[in-house]
Parts: C-alpha cells; sequence; structure tokens
C-alpha cells in the first residue's frame, strides 16, 4: 500500500528531514511513527499526501508512483487517503454533518451519496445525536471523531493520523484509539504518528521508530521504545 | 461538464458567500471596472462616428459642388465637361437629386421623422470632384474657381475642418484608449487583490478541500466565478452609462448652434450595439483576468 526506497527529503538544502529512508507497508496495516520532533515523522506522511516530494528515491502509494505524478492527478490520489491531524481541522462555521458532508461535496459525489453516507460514518464514530452541532459546541475528543469521520466518510485506503491524540486526555485518547483500530478492521491502513507512549505499548502493533530522519527500529509488534 | 452542472448549486452559494463578505471592495471593483469600460465604449462609439463623419469626404481629397435645384441641363452638361477637362481634376461623379435622396435615407436610417420633412426636389444635384493633387491649398483654389458659376449653389471643401476634427479625433483615441488601458489594469488588480482576500478569508476551507482531494479547477472556481460576476456587473453599469451619455452628447450636438458641426457624428444603431456588448465583454473579460491569475497564483497543490 505504502512502499518508500531509499527516500530522502531535504528541506532548503540543508535540513535532511527523511534520509534514506526504505519501508513497505502491507495493505490493512496499522502502523505507529515514534520519534522525537523533528525526527521526521510529519514530512513522512507529508510525503505519502504529495503534500511534500522527495528529493531523491522512489515514493508508492495506493499503487501511484508519487515521483512521477502529475499535479492534476495528485487530488485523486488523495481521495484514497484520510487525513486526520492534532489540531483537527474542522470548519468552525460548519455543523458537524455540515464538516462531513463537506468532504464529499468537494470532491463531486453526488446528493443521494451524501445523504446516505454521512448519517452512517456518524453513528460509527457515535455522534449522531450531534450532527447539528457546531466544532465549539464539541469537547476535543468529539472534534477529533468529527474529523475522522471526515477523514473516513469517503472509505479511503489509507488513514493518515498525525498525532491525533495529542491533544486529548488518556481517556480520550483511548476512545479515539479504539475508533482507530475499528476502522483498521475494515481493512484499512492506518498509519499514525505519535508521542504518546501508553497508546503504543498497549495497542501492540508495527512500531516504526525515526531518529534524525532515519528508521532506527522497526517493530511488527513493538512499544514505544 | 455533467458534474459541473450538478454542482450548479454549491458554487452559486459558495460565490455568493464570497461576495456578501467583502461587500465595500466589491463595489469599488464594480465602479472601477464600470468606468474603465465605459470608457472603451465611448471609444468605440467616437471611433464609429468620426468614422461616419470623415467617410463623407473620403479621405478628406474631395469636394463637392452643389448646384441649385433647378438648375437647367445644359447648365449642368457645361459645368461638367468644364470639371473634365480641368488638369487639375482627375475624375468627377453627378450625383442626381434621386442619388443624393438615396444618400440622406442611409444617414437618416434611425431618424425616419427628420427624413419624412425632406422632400426629393428640394434636395441640390451635385458633382463629386477627386482633385488630381491632394494639397489643401490646391482643393481650395480649386473650390473657389467654381463658387461664382451660373447654377452653383455652393462648394464644400470641408479638408481644414476634416483635417482638424480627425486629428482632434485620433488624440481623443489615443486618450481614451490610454485611459481604458489603465482602468482595466486598475480593475484587474482590485479584483485580483479581491480574490486574494476571499481566499485568505477562506484559507481554512480551501485547506480542506485539498486535504480531501477536491481538484484546483473545483477550488477555483467560484473565485473566477466571482471574479468575472464582478466584471458583468461593472461591464453592465459601464454600459449603461456609455448609452445615457451617448444620447446625452447627442442631444447636445442637436440642440446646440455651435457643435452644429458635430451632428454628422452619429452612431448608427448597429454600431452601438456592438459598442455596448464590447463594453460588457469587457468587463467579463476584466474579472476573469483578475480572479484567474489571483487562483493560480495562490491555489497551488
Amino acid at each position: 500500500m505504502i512502499r518508500l526506497d531509499n527516500v530522502t527529503k531535504i528541506y532548503k538544502g540543508e535540513t535532511r528531514a527523511v534520509d534514506g529512508v526504505s519501508l513497505d507497508i502491507q495493505k490493512g496495516e496499522f502502523v505507529f511513527l515514534v520519534g522525537e520532533s523533528g525526527s521526521g515523522k510529519s514530512t513522512m506522511l507529508r510525503l505519502f499526501t504529495a503534500e511534500e516530494s522527495a528529493t531523491a528515491g522512489q515514493v508508492h502509494v495506493a499503487g501511484k508512483d508519487l515521483t512521477r505524478i502529475s499535479s492534476g492527478r495528485v487530488p485523486y490520489l488523495r481521495r484514497n487517503i484520510g487525513s486526520v491531524f492534532q489540531d483537527f481541522k474542522l470548519l468552525p462555521q460548519k455543523t458537524v454533518y455540515e464538516n462531513v458532508a463537506f468532504a464529499l461535496e468537494v470532491i463531486g459525489r453526488p446528493k443521494n451519496i451524501v445523504t446516505t453516507q454521512v448519517p452512517a460514518i456518524l453513528d460509527l464514530v457515535g455522534l449522531s445525536h450531534k450532527q447539528k452541532s457546531f466544532p465549539d459546541e464539541l469537547s476535543g475528543g468529539e472534534q477529533q471523531r468529527v474529523s475522522i469521520a471526515r477523514a473516513f466518510v469517503n472509505r479511503p485506503l489509507i488513514l493518515l493520523a498525525d498525532e491525533p491524540t495529542g491533544n486529548l486526555d488518556p481517556n480520550t485518547a483511548q476512545e479515539i484509539m479504539r475508533l482507530l483500530d475499528r476502522i483498521n478492521r475494515t481493512g484499512t491502513t492506518v498509519v499514525m504518528a505519535t508521542h504518546d507512549q501508553t497508546i503504543v505499548d498497549q495497542m501492540r502493533r508495527r512500531v516504526i521508530a525515526l531518529r534524525a530522519g532515519q528508521v532506527i527500529r522497526d517493530e511488527q509488534q513493538g512499544v514505544y521504545g | 461538464m455533467v458534474r459541473f452542472l450538478r454542482r450548479t448549486g454549491y458554487f452559486v452559494r459558495e460565490t455568493w458567500i464570497n461576495i456578501r463578505r467583502n461587500l465595500t471592495l466589491t463595489v469599488a471593483a464594480i465602479l472601477t471596472v464600470a468606468v474603465g469600460v465605459m470608457l472603451v465604449g465611448l471609444g468605440l462609439m467616437a471611433r464609429y462616428a468620426s468614422t461616419n463623419a470623415l467617410g463623407r469626404w473620403q479621405g478628406g481629397v474631395q469636394f463637392e459642388i452643389f448646384l441649385e435645384p433647378n438648375i437647367s441641363g445644359g447648365q449642368i452638361d457645361a459645368l461638367g465637361e468644364e470639371l473634365r477637362n480641368h488638369p487639375d481634376i482627375e475624375r468627377i461623379q453627378y450625383i442626381t437629386q434621386e442619388q443624393a435622396f438615396e444618400l440622406l435615407e442611409e444617414m437618416l436610417v434611425d431618424e425616419p421623422e427628420l427624413l419624412a420633412e425632406v422632400s426629393l426636389e428640394s434636395l441640390p444635384p451635385s458633382y463629386r470632384v477627386v482633385p488630381r493633387f491632394a494639397e489643401g491649398e490646391l482643393i481650395e483654389s480649386l473650390a473657389a474657381q467654381f463658387r461664382q458659376r451660373p447654377g452653383v449653389y455652393s462648394v464644400e471643401t470641408g479638408r481644414q475642418q476634416v483635417d482638424a476634427i480627425r486629428e482632434w479625433f485620433n488624440s481623443f483615441r489615443w486618450i481614451v484608449l490610454l485611459m481604458s488601458i489603465v482602468l482595466a489594469a486598475a480593475s484587474a488588480l482590485l479584483i485580483f487583490n479581491m480574490i486574494r482576500v476571499a481566499m485568505f478569508a477562506r484559507r481554512r476551507e480551501i485547506e480542506v478541500m485539498k486535504l480531501v482531494g477536491a481538484t484546483n479547477s473545483f477550488i477555483r472556481l467560484p473565485f473566477i466565478m466571482e471574479g468575472m460576476l464582478h466584471g458583468l456587473a461593472g461591464g453592465i453599469v459601464g454600459a449603461v452609462a456609455a448609452g445615457v451619455l451617448r444620447n446625452h452628447v447627442e442631444e447636445l450636438f442637436g440642440r446646440s448652434e455651435i457643435l452644429a458641426f458635430f451632428r454628422s457624428f452619429t452612431v448608427t444603431s448597429s454600431q452601438f450595439n456592438t459598442a455596448i456588448l464590447a463594453t460588457v465583454i469587457m468587463g467579463v473579460v476584466v474579472g476573469a483576468l483578475g480572479s484567474a491569475f489571483a487562483a493560480g497564483r495562490f491555489l497551488d497543490v
């Protein structure tokens, strides 16, 4: 599903954010990217969505060679990838329902798809009763669930999560992890960058540890380290 | 295309939200477009009008000898013989009363009530004379030779006036062209900036759209439509203003004795329509250019 071959990303000619990384993530895997701030986790995720392009090496995501993809195809690549962030990136002037529906509307999905898919996904994340609320009326955990709903409503092949529990208390973080686990069980590949040692140790999934842009550890049922 | 049509509701809604959000800027942009394209419209009309008026003298090198309406056939022939044999005259053309009436009909096609006042018999027949040389002084002296002949009502050269008017119109055209270019550029820049502000106000939405895989054209289209809408509004206001001004000016020419000369400077209704259409299209183009440039510049993948 995701394959990196000797990938290097250099910012402004000096900072080596990713340094000669090769890795292979299979369909349906759940992978933690761990490492200190600045170790290259976020850059790696941005390489997957073609927000950054590799300075050297090859990036394959969802069957596409991102070193050769034309800018016109990038949006279609992104329809196969859901993204979740620490700061949720919800639109404050739209309701929960509208925030999720927005993701389908702007890729031109017909209205009948929107009206069936959005309630279904809100049900999945347990927010059916809050669909008319605005983001600032929700708790952090609820907001993150909306953002996961938005990322998953189009049933992407891959879900990328950049510190999704970073702003949440431990109990809420557990809820979010249960949700991501559930999504993973539908066959969706999940890649999550995190600092949260408790979560990583508890889930016992594949752990890829980064330091200074290099992979220093890659374990199938790993711990934070 | 079908997919785009299905999303029309989305685009209309988004465009309307953008416009409502910065109304003052919108008004400023529309007015600038309006003034700019109004000048384009007026310039075009002036061009038509001057061409129409000058066309009568065909480059200003010919003059016309108008004869008394009751001149005898022998006098006409004698005068024609003399003109034809004159060494300084290239060729002549005799315009009968009927032909004169036809010409007048053409000129007054939009003012039938005026035409109704004119009778065939009251029109003078005339000789149109093309001299061998195009110098103004020669033409003047040539014309003077025939002014006192029996049966000659008047001789009109109009050369100096024509030259003066043409010169005046040429510089007027340039000034109008220059001003409309400057104003068009200013309005394109204003629209460019307005779209930039609109995009900045909606940067979070744009970020999310990119994130979930909306295409660039989908993200840009509402902004470009907004710019075109501003251009269209400005174009319509400008066209109306140009139309009102045209009527006012023609009325002024009709009323004032000093400006009587300008009475022949009129535009036909089809020329007027062309100018108005060009004005509106110009507005839309300016709006599309400004917004497309902004959207292209600030919305990369």
